[in-house]
């Protein structure tokens, strides 16, 4: 790392900082400290200090809910990032048609959440959809998806990688074409397979960015609640009920913003938690000798 | 250059159709049905035939209908407002992740875990005090509300980070011993070898505002002000959906959102100085 | 700019002329923030352009916010406690939640009860109080399909509220009507999960949705009739198979109807439009709202009232407003615009060749008859959004009296917080 005078870095960060502040770090510690009210009907608000953080520990349907998160979170974030890598492989090598192919994998990220959630409704619907249309066609018997506990979350995670897929294959693409090629050929030549080549010569050099997109898609996905508000309610039998819908239906169908800030800031300190294990999981070798 | 060998070639490209049928089906499915009449919208959907992938009878009425609403003014002030926001989110984001990948500062570690802090914290719980703000500055209800709020991002200021911290810093020393300032080195080094990460930042952010729904219905109440998310949704009410209008809208949206992604597709070439050219 | 004592004279004497001026001259200045549904341009700016030619002093920003975040959106701005919207759409059943928390000015003084039907007056009061004004209501009817019914010989039900079917007769009639394997079915409800229309089942069987003080659920959403009703409701899917299953978007059970799928659907007054404007070879009846044998027939009714935030700085115009748009004209402007059964008496008068359908007749009948409002709570919000889900869920199976008690626990858990 470079020393330089001392004020270069903090004019290089200034405009940035200036925007966070403002806009983020100042509503945060105000959500932050809110935890720690709680709201009288008429809008007065009272310190209880770790009330709301207790009344959650202490009901069963919240560590459900922990429990389902957890379970989605484990599942969809390695499951999507397997998929981008794949994606990106597939689109790096910049061969005839390849281009269409790339606009095609990144189409649906244009598609906005709520759409997506629309869209995949109607056609996952039991009766008017598509696909159990086709499915009845060919002779298989229709699928309830998002209407059954056992497959809702299942379809939530195939609908939300649908839309992110592509979106983190751009940041690995991006990677991919800072790997000089020749890197890849003289391995090839000193007799390395596919999977030598990808192993020791690629991944090593993909970690920066497979850090960032681990870190991106794990915040990414704990925020995720527009399908399961537009679509599923949470249910069937509270399958698709993760903590951020909790933290909205909390603000907005509760009318208790005290207890959704306090689900807010729990989502806050296991995203962050995570993320820094991430980081380290993925530090470069340089950066771990200091 | 590999020589390419003709099966594992064909199994690439099968693989890439494949994947591509499976993403682009729903895509499809939503702009021929904004081309259908609307008793035949639905009519189709629930058993399969020929007519569920090719319509009957084609119209206009839906676009017709759109076009003549305020949805084009919508369609602008997203464009506008996503354009802007890139624009100057490009600058500030990237001078700071040049600022977290190149040098070494007090604080360094803290400021960093809190701007990683910034894009984990839900949208909605800050919405109250970030209202409350706007109202304070009497910015609510004008174009800055909706851009400035998202010029500097925690996510982009990280992305930028973790591809500046790929270039080697050999260069800077070069140029630093040639008299070049950190400016003129941030400005004609470090970006012009990032093509590929501002090209991708630039869509992040782009995205970012063109989905935009929650915060501009909040912090907005002009007509004139109305983004292109807020107007499709428009199109369902509890009582009754106007799923032509709703299906023509989203697929404008959907294409004019992916026009970015075909110009920017350029810079998604292999760059030149990169990683681990020694 | 530096304050001299010449300014300070000069707007000093600006201020006085001000004040010297005729009233109606300052009241050039007004201008109301209103936040309407996001309805159709052409359905609601007409009924605002009327009002403000008949008030040329005062200028309206009307911003139409869509459905699906209406309540969110809200909910922010009010939180900010300004005076930002003046006046904004209320969901019927939510006036109480709005008046207990601050946000509704009492409207007693503006409007007069005689004109109105009295659920609607009902639905707009609080306590005692009026703090929403009634602009519109709602109504359910039976819609079936002729052809559908002339295939499976099946005598379709009467038009005469006299003579309104019986649950048991929809499921007898759907189980003929219903080939489930083929995606066929016999009997949907427009809105499958919302307790706006599935109380009324219940409420068929003598039940009472909400304590008296609406404070408690426990012992009323749980008790036998509601037990009963929904074990009914859950009959309709799980067993006999008549309803289709997991459709739970209200816009897709008239295209469901409208295409053939489905023979019976009972729905608002609005998908008669829907069939009308999308399905002209549709060929469709309309029948009173089926009840059960041993009980007695109740509808649903209640819709978009609106109201005014009591931090609004322009007290005058706002009552200009509410006076103005609950005038006779303008409410039967509305109507036309957007048919939401009348609340206003003197609109079925006036429209009286409008009403002349077997529909309009039906409606007419269960508005003043039958009509029961939503259970009057502040705590409505977290009531239906429990309910809700209950009610989705029972629709899978699943033990009817467990659920409902877990639910009935859950929602006074939630409402607590309004006692005292």
């Amino acid at each position: 790392m470079l020393r330089e005078k001392a004020w270069i870095p903090y004019a290089f960060l200034a405009p940035a900082l200036l925007g966070l502040l403002l806009f983020r770090f100042a509503p945060i510690l105000i959500a932050l400290g809110g935890s720690l009210f709680s709201q009288s009907i008429r809008g007065d608000t009272l310190f209880v200090g770790l009330k709301n953080y207790h009344e959650l520990f202490e009901d069963p349907a919240f560590w459900a809910v922990i429990r389902t998160t957890l379970v989605f979170n484990l599942i969809i974030n390695p499951f999507q990032i397997l998929c981008a890598l794949g994606l990106a492989l597939l689109a790096r090598r910049p061969t005839r048609f390849v281009e269409i192919f790339r606009a095609s994998f990144l189409l649906p990220m244009t598609v906005s959440i709520a759409l997506t959630s629309i869209i995949w409704s109607i056609m996952l619907d039991p009766t008017l959809g598509p696909v159990n249309g086709f499915l009845r066609w060919i002779g298989a018997p229709a699928q309830p998806f998002f209407r059954s506990a056992d497959q809702a979350l299942g379809t939530l995670i195939m609908v939300a990688t649908w839309k992110g897929a592509g979106y983190w294959m751009v940041f690995l693409l991006a990677g991919l074409l800072a790997i000089p090629e020749q890197l890849n050929e003289s391995a090839a030549i000193d007799g390395a397979t596919a999977w030598q080549r990808f192993r020791y010569v690629t991944l090593p050099l993909m970690k920066r960015p497979l850090a960032f997109v681990l870190v991106a898609d794990t915040a990414a996905n704990f925020l995720l609640f527009a399908p399961v508000y537009i679509v599923t309610n949470g249910g069937p039998a509270g399958a698709t009920h993760l903590l951020m819908f909790e933290a909205y239906q909390s603000a907005f169908a509760y009318l208790n913003h005290g207890r959704s800030l306090a689900i807010s800031s729990i989502i806050l300190a296991i995203v962050i938690a995570i993320a820094l294990m991430e980081l380290r999981l993925f530090r470069q070798p340089e950066e771990a000798e200091r | 250059m590999n020589r390419p060998r003709p099966l594992p070639t064909l199994l690439r490209y099968a693989t890439m159709s494949l994947i591509a049928a499976i993403l682009l089906t729903p895509i499809y499915w939503l702009i021929i049905s904004s081309f259908r009449p609307a008793d035949e919208i639905f009519r189709f959907a629930g058993t399969f035939s020929l007519e569920t992938l090719v319509p009957r009878r084609l119209t206009l009425d839906n676009y017709a209908q759109i076009f003549a609403s305020s949805f084009p003014r919508s369609l602008f002030n997203s464009l506008f407002v996503a354009a802007a926001t890139v624009a100057l989110g490009v600058f500030v984001n990237s001078m700071a992740g040049f600022a977290f990948a190149v040098f070494d500062f007090p604080l360094k570690t803290p400021l960093f875990i809190a701007v990683l802090l910034s894009f984990m914290m839900p949208f909605e719980t800050i919405v109250i005090p970030l209202y409350t703000l706007m109202r304070t500055l009497n910015w609510t209800d004008t174009y800055a509300a909706l851009i400035l709020p998202e010029v500097a991002g925690g996510l982009i200021i990280f992305l930028f980070r973790q591809f500046f911290a790929g270039i080697p810093k050999e260069i800077y020393e070069a140029a630093r011993i040639d008299g070049a300032s950190w400016w003129q080195i941030y400005l004609r080094m470090t970006l012009p070898l990032s093509g590929p990460t501002i090209a991708t930042a630039s869509l992040m952010m782009f995205i970012h505002q063109w989905d935009a729904f929650f915060w501009p219905l909040v912090a907005t109440s002009s007509a004139d002000l109305a983004v292109v998310q807020v107007a499709i949704a428009r199109n369902m009410t509890l009582e009754q959906a106007n799923w032509g209008a709703l299906f023509a809208s989203a697929s404008t949206a959907v294409l004019v959102a992916a026009v970015p992604f075909f110009l920017l597709q350029r810079y998604y070439v292999r760059t030149v100085v990169s990683g681990g050219d020694k | 700019m530096s304050f001299t004592r010449r300014t300070v004279l000069k707007s000093g004497a600006a201020a006085g002329a001000a004040l010297a001026m005729p009233a109606i001259a300052r009241a050039q200045q007004t201008n109301l923030k209103v936040v309407w549904m996001g309805w159709p341009d052409n359905q609601v700016l007409p009924l605002f352009a009327e009002f403000e030619k008949r008030n040329p002093s005062i200028k309206l920003a009307v911003e139409r916010m869509p459905f699906s975040q209406i309540f969110q959106a809200l909910e922010v701005r009010l939180n900010a406690r300004s005076g930002d919207p003046d006046i904004f759409i209320v969901d019927s059943p939510l006036t109480a939640s709005y008046a207990a928390r601050g946000h509704l000015m009492e409207l007693d003084s503006l409007i007069d009860k005689s004109r109105f039907a009295p659920s609607a007056i009902e639905a707009a009061s609080f306590q005692g109080k009026i703090y929403s004004a009634p602009f519109g209501s709602s109504m359910q009817v039976l819609y079936y399909n002729k052809g559908m019914f002339r295939a499976a010989g099946i005598e379709p039900p009467s038009a005469d509220p006299a003579k309104r079917w019986t649950w048991e007769q929809v499921l007898e009639a759907g189980r003929k009507l219903a080939r489930p394997a083929d995606n066929i079915w016999g009997f949907s409800f427009e809105q499958q999960e919302r307790p706006y229309q599935l109380l009324p089942l219940g409420q068929s069987l003598g039940g009472v949705a909400l304590s008296p003080d609406g404070l408690k659920a426990t012992g009323f959403i749980d008790g036998p009739a509601f037990v009963e009703a929904f074990g009914f409701m859950q009959k309709l899917y799980t067993e006999a198979k008549i309803s289709p299953p997991g459709q739970f978007d209200t816009a897709l059970t008239p295209e469901l109807f409208g295409s053939g799928k489905c023979a019976m659907l009972l729905g608002g007054t609005f998908v008669a439009d829907t069939f009308f404007n999308k399905f002209p070879n549709l060929e469709f009846g309309v029948a009173p709202h089926p009840y059960f044998a041993k009980g007695k027939p109740v509808t649903p009714t209640g819709a978009w009232h609106f109201g005014v935030n009591p931090r609004t700085t322009q007290k005058a115009a706002v009552n200009q407003f509410v006076t103005d748009m609950l005038s006779d004209d303008i409410n039967a402007l509305w109507f036309k615009l957007r048919p939401y059964v009348p609340t206003l008496n003197a609109v079925w008068t006036k429209e009286a060749k409008t009403f002349d359908t077997d529909m309009w007749r039906i409606v007419k009948h269960e508005s003043q008859i039958t009509a029961v409002p939503r259970p009057a709570t502040p705590g409505f919000r977290e009531y239906e959004d429990i309910l809700r889900v209950t009610l989705r869920d029972l629709q899978a199976g699943g033990d009817v009296k467990a659920a409902l008690s877990a639910a009935a626990q859950k929602i006074d858990r939630e409402i607590a917080k309004y006692k005292g």
